[in-house]
């Protein structure tokens, strides 16, 4: 597009001061079935990035004033975006939501396409990599009607995105302008799709999208008991039973989610990741679970000391789908396994979890090292698997648990020993660093966490439930922790189990009600069966569409030389362009009969609008002869073909007025009576018997060439350049009426027209004089009288009479020469090219030397005496008949 | 997980004479409806479909054709590339139901020679005027080797059956050269091995 370039430039002038617009591009926003044009720019002020889109009065548009903000995506720690691009789709499809939000967008492919996802995905991950706090996005709120920033208007965006186009908080500017635009700009699918050609792979993210959009249709929740433990070992192996942390409650968890961190302090663990120590506390897990629940591990992860047990009751199992784990070494180098995270994700019906397990960064002062190693966890933590790769961030529900290694710090040690032993947490938790980093949004964004109301975990002599007695007398710590996020989760438990004493940790465990969204398998059929017909309707709607004003054209008489034509009304109905045709059918070489020109054959018509196609029905020497042999009729079908659709078949008929021109002359001379007055049958029957009805004295050249000879021989002997000047059409019209019909009038007409209307009937029949067959012989002979003189002899008798017929009369012709002016080389040429007219083949092309070979011919006849030739004494010209 | 979830077409196509109900049936299929006058259909117009069968989604294309006499040479030029046709007749049309076997001659001729073909006894629903029984329309499928079914557009009788019937039958003769759906769900092996000697070092 060539105004593309100032783009960026119209975008930039509709930003405030401050605001720069990264990078801008052109897609189309799926709304519901239909695809409207809009701009994106990814929008930057001060570090913070936004999505903004835009709707354009025109397209492209030429000023900024022709552009409204639709809508202002920030791009924060809920903006996703996620390319979706089938094998064989021709475009690429943008998913971008923000919480509940959801836009599917249709991108050209291509480098421009890449560009702006890249800068889109550079956004985000910038934003992951961010210290500090998290963007406030305060440059956004003079869009706030357009943005959905806060979650009140998120809700609302997710309601009304489901399927109508806009935004119904309040008449945003974009909406406005909607209104205003009085034609949206509604696309077809691709011309492919509508074709079957890429059938169905570019439709597949329509129809994701649009089940992700209902999904409220065909689910409901079914709560699950989680539990979720975390125990730091200090490389211990277990030492007593695990079923007082495991298995403490009444009611049997549906799920267990067990983390351990320092499996194994050992060197071999930490260099070769290798260790007993997984399997004899897999199997202390195993023996500890509750009685009252069947447990089968559905995954197992572990980085050298992390290790995380994922296990569902045996009555679920089968809804856990697309299990998959993963570890990221935070340690030493950055990438060693001795601090880290290992997480396990599944989807558990319809609703995706993930589970992570991390032992951060140790020491007291250490806190942002423990924010690094979160971040990094969070950015680094990818499930490859899927495609797109799915991030811990991209799950409906999170839970972290883990040694998150965070203190109790800025406080004297006996005031913390105090404050337990009065369990006077509120106080204490003030000083704990999770809970001062998390509330400057430093760490864990977006998670929760239950009250603490359990003693620090950390850190007791092993084997007692003193606090550490040993010279580093380290101060009580909650390091052992569980997080959560996401919708449905209701935290019941948040306690540590005491009366574990294998380690200098105690075990904790949270336990949760937790919401999943589980599929009506009938309800979902339903709506997956409803989104399919909404599609096939869409699609069927979306074919091309026409209605023609009349699909039988009759034509009433049509003569000889005598075009008609009628007009064909195509008017698009349908909601698309149409490019139409009229294709050939068959094996025909060309989309109609020769007596038919269609104008235009080929066209494009947009929705609403019509095309005139002018139907032309002319009859001449090329198609005369076969009409009047009934060989062909004035009948056709024409196949109207519609680009991607259907296919109309239109019907020209017409009633044929049939001539003397275009007959035969061995019809012609079996006819005494003007051709009209015959009836058609008869007509036809004597073109193929050639044969007289009731057996009458045939003619020996046909009268109407007598009549026309005759008429020029008594008026034109003296006349310039006949032959060689046009006569006038309607001449031609009325001597063509004056021989099919007789009359008592005399011939009409000027001299010119006769004498054209003489080459023209010669000029008609299906054979010329000299038939096809001896074209070639005569040519050869052409420079040799006596050889073409022997042609003519043997040619058939009324061919041979109007032949010499004709020759005589030209012969008379050149012996008015210096009246005429004609010379024999002319007259030569113009009845060369009759006499040995060429076969319609395309093999037989003429080319300069058969016409010079063809006229030599006729010369011959034109200047040697003719006077030996037997010949009827009819042929005498002059008044005699 | 990008999934092909569907990725067949099959092109079916509707013969028989004019006025049996052929785009009756159609638009039943497509639009579940039924309309009583009769547009002639001057030409050939499709329409699409997606149905679900032995767990897969199947774009149906159906063409509709013209079945006046002075159209057939131009129809059976469509033939080709069908990969299932209807021959439908009028029960209450005796001659429709005589020009059945010309409309399989015409496949013979003109159509794939492995296109499945069903042949359908249209207009069930009229009792009165009855011209064919539907004996005979099971013998002459018998004799062809060809299914039946009766079927009104009217009422909405055997009109999914026999799109469906024929889009099995399509499907099931393609089936062994389709590769078959790898299993959607993955547990994960709990051996050690993968995972933890890959992430050290
Ligand atoms: N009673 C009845 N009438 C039908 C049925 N199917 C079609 N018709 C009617 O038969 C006429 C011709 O139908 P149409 O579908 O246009 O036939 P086509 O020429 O084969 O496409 C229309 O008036 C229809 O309403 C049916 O199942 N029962
Ligand atoms: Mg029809």
């Amino acid at each position: 597009m060539s105004t593309s370039q100032d783009l960026p430039g119209i975008i930039q002038a509709k930003l405030s001061s401050g605001e720069a617009a990264i990078t801008v591009h052109e897609a189309s926003l799926m709304q519901g079935w239909v695809r409207a044009s809009r701009i994106l720019a990814l929008v930057e002020h001060e570090n913070e990035c936004a999505l903004f889109i835009f709707i354009s009065s025109r397209m492209p548009p030429e000023v900024f004033t022709d552009l409204a903000i639709e809508r202002v995506i920030p791009v924060d720690a809920d903006f996703k975006c996620e390319i979706d691009a089938g094998e064989q789709s021709v475009d690429v499809y943008v998913n971008i939501s923000s919480r509940k939000l959801k836009l599917l967008f249709e991108m050209i492919p291509g480098l421009k396409t890449n560009n702006f996802v890249s800068e889109i995905m550079r956004s985000m991950e910038a934003l992951s990599k961010r210290r500090g706090p998290p963007p406030e996005f305060q440059w956004l709120h003079k869009y706030s009607g357009s943005s959905n920033r806060n979650s009140a208007d998120c809700v609302a965006s997710s309601l009304d995105t489901s399927d109508d186009d806009a935004f119904k908080a309040s008449k945003t500017e974009a909406e406005k302008m909607l209104d205003i635009l009085d034609s949206p700009d509604i696309v077809v699918p691709r011309q492919s799709i509508a074709q079957g050609a890429t059938p169905i792979a570019a439709r597949e993210s329509v129809i994701r999208h649009q089940m992700s959009m209902k999904e409220d249709d065909y689910t409901f929740t079914q709560t699950l008991r989680m539990f979720i433990g975390t125990w730091n070992v200090n490389g211990l192996p277990p030492s007593s039973s695990l079923t007082p942390w495991l298995a403490s409650d009444l009611e049997p968890p549906d799920i267990y989610a067990i983390g351990f961190q320092e499996l194994d302090l050992s060197k071999e663990a930490f260099l070769f990741n290798d260790t007993p120590r997984e399997e004899e506390w897999r199997k202390a897990v195993m023996a500890g679970l509750h009685p009252g629940g069947k447990y089968r591990q559905v995954a197992l992860v572990r980085l050298v000391g992390m290790m995380l047990i994922l296990l569902v009751e045996e009555k679920h199992v089968k809804h856990v789908r697309n299990a998959a784990f993963e570890t990221v070494g935070t340690g030493i180098m950055g990438k060693m396994g001795n601090k880290g995270g290992v997480a396990i994700r599944v989807e558990i019906h319809n609703t995706s979890i993930c589970f992570v397990n991390s032992h951060l960064a140790a020491h007291v002062e250490e806190y942002e090292r423990r924010n690094q190693d979160y971040h990094d966890i969070c950015s680094r933590l990818s499930f490859s698997k899927f495609a797109p790769v799915k991030c811990i961030k991209d799950h409906d529900q999170i839970y972290w648990l883990g040694d998150l290694n965070y203190r109790i710090t800025e406080v004297e040690i006996n005031t913390v020993r105090d404050l337990i032993n009065q369990n006077y947490f509120p106080a204490l938790i003030q000083y704990d660093q999770l809970h001062r980093q998390r509330s400057q949004n430093n760490v864990f964004e977006g998670y929760h966490e239950g009250a603490i109301t359990f003693k620090p975990t950390y850190k007791y002599d092993p084997g007692t439930d003193d606090w550490d007695s040993s010279e580093k007398n380290r101060a009580p710590a909650w390091c052992d922790r569980v997080l959560w996020r996401g919708d449905g989760i209701e935290q019941k438990e948040y306690r540590s189990h005491p009366i574990l004493k294998t380690s200098d940790h105690k075990p904790v465990s949270a336990l949760f009600d937790s919401q999943v969204r589980v599929i009506d398998v009938v309800k979902y059929r339903k709506v997956h069966e409803e989104v399919m017909k909404k599609l096939d309707k869409l699609e069927n709607e979306f074919l091309p569409q026409v209605t023609v004003d009349n699909t039988e054209i009759i034509f009433d008489i049509v003569r000889y030389l005598e075009p008609q034509s009628q007009e064909l009304i195509i008017a698009n109905t349908g909601q698309v362009p149409v490019q139409f045709e009229f294709i050939k059918k068959l094996d025909d070489s060309k989309c109609c009969k020769e007596w038919l020109n269609i104008d235009p054959p080929v066209s494009f018509i947009m929705p609403g609008e019509k095309c005139d196609v002018k139907l032309e029905v002319f009859v001449d020497k090329k198609s005369a002869f076969k009409l009047n042999s009934g060989v062909d009729k004035l009948y056709d079908i024409l196949v109207l073909h519609l680009e991607g659709g259907k296919d109309i078949f239109i019907t020209v008929t017409g009633n044929y007025e049939r001539s003397c021109f275009g007959s035969s002359l061995e019809a012609l001379v079996h006819v005494s009576v003007p051709v009209r007055e015959i009836p058609i049958g008869k007509l036809v029957e004597l073109e193929t018997t050639k044969e007289a009805p009731g057996g009458m004295e045939p003619y020996p050249i046909p009268k109407e060439i007598w009549f026309l000879v005759d008429h020029l021989y008594r008026h034109g002997l003296k006349k310039q350049n006949l032959f060689l000047l046009p006569g006038l059409h309607s001449e031609l019209l009325a001597i063509r009426n004056w021989l099919d019909n007789g009359s008592s009038e005399p011939l009409p007409g000027s001299l010119h027209s006769i004498a054209e209307a003489l080459l023209l009937l010669l000029d008609s029949t299906s054979e010329p004089i000299v038939p096809f067959n001896l074209q070639s012989v005569c040519l050869g002979a052409s420079s040799n009288y006596l050889q073409c003189k022997q042609i003519v002899v043997q040619l058939p008798e009324y061919r041979k009479n109007v032949f010499l017929y004709l020759c005589f009369f030209l012969q008379e012709l050149l012996s008015h020469a210096n009246e005429n002016g004609l010379d024999a080389k002319t007259l030569a040429t113009v009845f060369g090219g009759i006499f040995l007219r060429d076969s319609p083949r395309p093999s037989a092309r003429a080319n300069s030397t058969v016409d010079r070979k063809k006229a030599n011919f006729v010369y011959h006849f034109l200047v040697n005496d003719l006077s030996d030739y037997v010949v009827s004494k009819a042929l005498h010209l002059g008044p005699s008949s | 997980m990008a999934k092909k979830t569907y990725d067949l077409l099959f092109k079916l196509l509707l013969i028989g004479d004019s006025g049996v109900g052929k785009t009756s049936i159609l638009f039943r299929f497509s639009d579940d409806a039924f309309t009583s006058t009769f547009i002639s259909t001057i030409g050939i117009d499709f329409k699409i479909k997606t149905v679900e069968l032995r767990g897969k989604k199947i774009k149906l294309q159906i063409w509709d054709t013209a079945g006046q006499e002075r159209f057939h040479t131009i129809t059976t030029s469509y033939y080709r590339g069908a990969m299932g046709i209807m021959l439908v007749y009028d029960v209450t049309d005796e001659r429709s139901f005589e020009n059945i076997v010309k409309w399989l001659r015409n496949i013979d001729e003109h159509a794939n020679e492995d296109v499945e073909k069903m042949i359908l006894g249209n207009k069930c629903d009229i009792d009165g005027k009855r011209a064919v029984n539907k004996d005979r329309g099971e013998a002459i499928a018998r004799e062809y080797g060809v299914p039946f079914l009766e079927t009104s557009a009217k009422a909405n009788t055997n009109i999914d059956k026999a799109f469906n019937d024929l889009a099995t039958a399509i499907l099931d003769k393609y089936a062994g050269k389709e590769p078959g759906d790898a299993p959607d769900r993955v547990m994960v092996d709990p051996r050690r091995g993968d995972t933890s000697r890959r992430s050290c070092c």
